[in-house]
């Protein structure tokens, strides 16, 4: 019997393990999955953007060969060794493929709406795939793990994970979860406007709505750890180059020959933080902004990401009744 | 579809990363971080190692910088991210190690350089600068000022204020600092040029009579050239001395204090465009190095051409022997001092003096820029208070840092100009600075085997000699040749902690490494507090 419980005053205090923007990386997955052993934690929250940003299709040569491109370099696959080399190196990388004909590849040439086609049946196989292995993985142990989406993700891709979860996976996607017997998880997964123009995003205003929203019917938010892709605005979380959208892909403003820095978050957010003092705030998007920002009595983090060299950035972060213990970024 | 041609890579509307510093400028980061401009090897060595050649010294110092440099290339390119040698340190060796030895022999030791960096503005820039314009115009108030500038009181204060003044920069954004750095460059490859320009248009016969007539102005000294001369033969200067190889070697590690700096651009490669690109980095690191270590030989015949062999060991004889009469107006014959001794125009004066004055500005930016991008990567990992981990929400500079550093600063400010002992006690700086680059080589010698899968997820994992990784060739080769010098530095009396048979400097360099020891044990016992293990900052996870 447990006359202390978990995340409740004097009692054990829960540890929970945050990670964001991992884009695809399969390593970088695999170790936010095997963190909740290996950091001995009670939750595994992701702050969103599971999806990948390239497809690279490697295409049939003659002779049984491939070749493909790949980070500016032309690659010439010519034994199964070095083709599951290749693709060892697509997944570190967070990249998807696609083996295909001359022929195939020639469909997807100069046609956008085929090839996002394709990019959300290949993220949405992986997600099913990455929604099974947690299951498994955290079979057996009392650690959950807190899926959303980011701006980047797809609503189709995302479908995913109630396709797939069971015991260990919870959709927390535009929902209130509870996350301990005191805490409860409030996650919103879009961000406000890029450069990029990402399937995502939404304005500030509606961001305000989709938090009250959500908040609207929990009794102490003080008592509440938000999981917002989105940065607070101007928090040093935000931090990123400005970028001017009427060219593609986007390229740095300049001023006197000097790119301009900015902060690239959301007020709506920070307003929450501000008003309703949740426990902490958990944030990612900006990947090279990883910092601390303190809202009252609220800490505000983003790890920051570094998916692509398949090494999982992360935090974790120690609460009890509503205050957070003390914190350890990571970098794994 | 032509065989030949690869397939196109297929994107989405997905936002990017985008970083501030271009290549180019990583780049002119560190030729000037390098110090072109104030080459101690050439007022060091001369006298310290007499005999040795100081080009063929040089060209060594650039051989075993070289797979140093290439090591620090993998390192950079696998871990692109700022923090850099403690990043690499602790990735490869565990977190304890890295945070100890960068912390200490980096984070402490380098506020030495902050209070250099002051001493040369003051005594290399400004003092020169005012007593050249003195007597190329007349003026006894620049006489007077370049004079004050040389005082104790006046190196002191100005010290502060170009601490102060680089705080207040780069406080403000790191584009303002990057913005004013190619100010900084092209003031200094002018003031270069034209000290090269100087010397390879005079002979030594005229370099004496001119420096005769410039001391004459500013000391009231009568026949300076030979005075000086005699004094150095008396104090122990050979004016013919036999060639001597190993003296030869011993140039290298004096040099490489120089070129050593070719990496430092690593510290924030977080900050760096494109800076997991091989070839990039080869450009910003070896490109810098090759740069550098190439003026540096021009410098060399430039002033064999202007003053010969006997004017470089006179001019030696002041700074490492001592002697009073070969200085001119207190300060070390530096080849810019002497180069404004070679000419009658104020303009060109203040050319050089401008380019001096900027460096040793640059010097300081750059101790700020490495040092605090190092704390903040410690405070996120919990080594630090979680303090020097702030940046300003508007600024978007780590400012906590910086103002922890500029604090640090002022004691070591006045123990380095008030102290007599202090240079002495402080000898270890060479040792401590060359031993982190030392084993930031081994780190990416073992890169492969202790970092195994970001070893394989970086662009330098497909360059192997058989099965051998070539990163961990290069690094093997680096640290020897790092080792070598590191240790020449403990042990040879000409070049660093050896210098006097005290035990006060080797103590000195222990009790900054116990330090960092303590800082970690601290730290580690603050975190478990908490419940947590600052290991976690730096244990990879297994992905399977």
């Amino acid at each position: 019997m447990r006359f202390l419980r978990k995340g409740r005053p004097g009692g054990e205090p829960t540890k929970i393990f945050y990670a964001s923007d991992i884009h695809g990386s399969e390593p970088t997955y695999r170790k936010f999955l095997n963190a909740a052993r290996f950091y001995e934690v009670d939750a595994l929250v992701f702050g969103g953007d599971l999806m990948g940003k390239l497809l690279i299709p490697i295409v049939r040569d003659a002779g049984g060969t491939f070749r493909a491109r790949l980070q500016g370099q032309d690659h010439h696959i010519t034994s199964e060794e070095e083709m599951v080399a290749f693709k060892r190196a697509l997944q570190t990388l967070g990249f998807y493929w696609r083996e295909m004909d001359p022929e195939e590849y020639r469909t997807y040439e100069g046609d956008q709406e085929r090839i996002d086609g394709l990019f959300d049946v290949l993220a949405a196989e992986r997600l099913r795939e990455w929604v099974a292995l947690a299951e498994e993985r955290l079979a057996g142990t009392h650690a959950r793990v807190y899926l959303c989406g980011g701006n980047d993700d797809t609503d189709v891709v995302l479908s995913a994970i109630d396709q797939e979860a069971q015991d260990r996976v919870v959709n927390a996607e535009n929902r209130v979860v509870p996350l301990d017997d005191e805490h409860v998880l409030v996650t919103v997964g879009y961000s406000t406007p890029t450069p990029w123009s990402t399937p995502r995003e939404r304005t500030d205003d509606e961001l305000k709505v989709i938090i009250e929203d959500l908040l609207r019917d929990i009794e102490d938010p003080s008592r509440a750890v938000f999981n917002f892709h989105c940065p607070p605005l101007d928090s040093g979380l935000d931090t990123c180059l400005k970028l001017d959208a009427s060219v593609w892909p986007p390229t740095p403003v300049l001023e006197r020959g000097q790119p301009v820095h900015y902060g690239a978050g959301s007020q709506a957010v920070a307003d929450a933080l501000t008003a309703y003092q949740p426990t902490v705030g958990l944030h990612g998007h900006i990947h090279e902004s990883r910092g601390i920002a303190t809202y009252g009595r609220t800490p505000a983090y983003n790890p920051g990401s570094e998916y692509g060299e398949g090494v999982l950035r992360g935090l974790i972060v120690a609460i009890r009744g509503g205050e957070v213990l003390g914190h350890q970024f990571t970098s794994g | 579809m032509a065989e030949a041609t690869a397939p196109q890579v297929f994107t989405r509307r997905a936002s990017g990363l985008v970083r501030v510093m271009s290549p180019y400028s990583a780049f002119v980061y560190n030729i000037l971080t390098m110090g072109i401009i104030f080459p101690w090897t050439f007022i060091w060595a001369p006298t310290a190692l007499q005999g040795s050649n100081l080009i063929l010294g040089i060209i060594f110092a650039f051989l075993f910088e070289l797979p140093i440099a290439l090591a620090y290339v993998w390192l950079a390119t696998a871990l692109p991210r700022s923090g850099g040698d403690y990043v690499f340190q602790s990735r490869v060796f565990g977190g304890g190690f890295g945070f100890t030895v960068v912390f200490a022999f980096f984070v402490v030791w380098i506020l030495q350089w902050v209070a250099l960096s002051g001493w040369l503005l003051a005594v290399l820039g400004i003092a020169p600068t005012f007593i050249g314009l003195g007597v190329t115009t007349g003026t006894q108030v620049f006489t007077d000022i370049g004079s004050w500038a040389a005082s104790t009181s006046g190196i002191i204060i100005i010290s502060i204020a170009n601490a102060l003044v680089s705080l207040v920069l780069l406080v403000s954004g790191f584009r303002n600092y990057v913005r004013f750095q190619y100010v900084m460059w092209y003031a200094i490859l002018v003031a270069f040029g034209i000290v090269l320009l100087l010397f390879f248009t005079t002979t030594p016969s005229a370099a004496a009579a001119k420096l005769d007539a410039f001391v004459g102005s500013v000391d009231g000294v009568q026949g300076f050239f030979a005075t000086a001369r005699s004094a150095a033969e008396a104090a122990g200067v050979n004016f013919n001395p036999p060639f001597w190889l190993f003296g030869t070697l011993l140039v290298a590690p004096i040099a490489w204090t120089s070129l050593q700096w070719a990496t430092y651009s690593s510290e924030q490669g977080g900050e760096i465009k494109n800076a997991h690109v091989f070839r990039q980095q080869v450009f910003i690191m070896v490109g810098a190095l090759a740069v550098t270590a190439s003026l540096l030989i021009l410098l060399a015949l430039a002033m064999q051409k202007g003053i010969g062999q006997e004017g470089i060991l006179i001019a030696s004889s002041g700074y490492w022997l001592g002697v009073p009469e070969a200085t001119i107006g207190g300060n070390f014959m530096f080849p810019n001092l002497m180069a404004m001794a070679f000419t009658s125009s104020p303009i060109i004066v203040l050319l050089i003096g401008l380019g001096f004055i900027l460096n040793s500005f640059q010097i300081v930016c750059n101790c700020y820029i490495g040092t605090t991008r190092i704390m903040v990567a410690m405070g996120l990992d919990g080594l630090l208070p979680d303090w020097f981990a702030k940046v300003h929400p508007r600024w978007k500079t780590p400012v906590n840092a910086h103002v922890a550093y500029f604090i640090g600063a002022i004691p070591v400010i006045l123990g380095f100009n008030l102290v007599p002992e202090w240079t002495r006690w402080t000898l270890g700086v060479t040792f401590a600075n060359g031993a982190v680059m030392t084993l930031s080589a081994l780190a990416a010698a073992l890169l492969p085997y202790r970092a195994a899968k970001l070893y394989e997820a970086s662009p330098g994992a497909v360059y192997k000699v058989g099965n051998v990784p070539l990163v961990t060739i290069v690094g093997i080769a680096g640290f020897v040749f790092g080792a070598l010098m590191v240790g020449a530095f403990l042990f040879r009396p000409e070049l660093g902690l050896a210098y006097t048979a005290d035990s006060l400097p080797y103590l000195i360099v222990l009790g900054t490494a116990l330090l960092g020891i303590i800082v970690y044990a601290v730290m580690r016992q603050y975190r478990a507090s908490q419940g947590l293990k600052v290991e976690y900052a730096f244990a990879e996870i297994p992905p399977e």
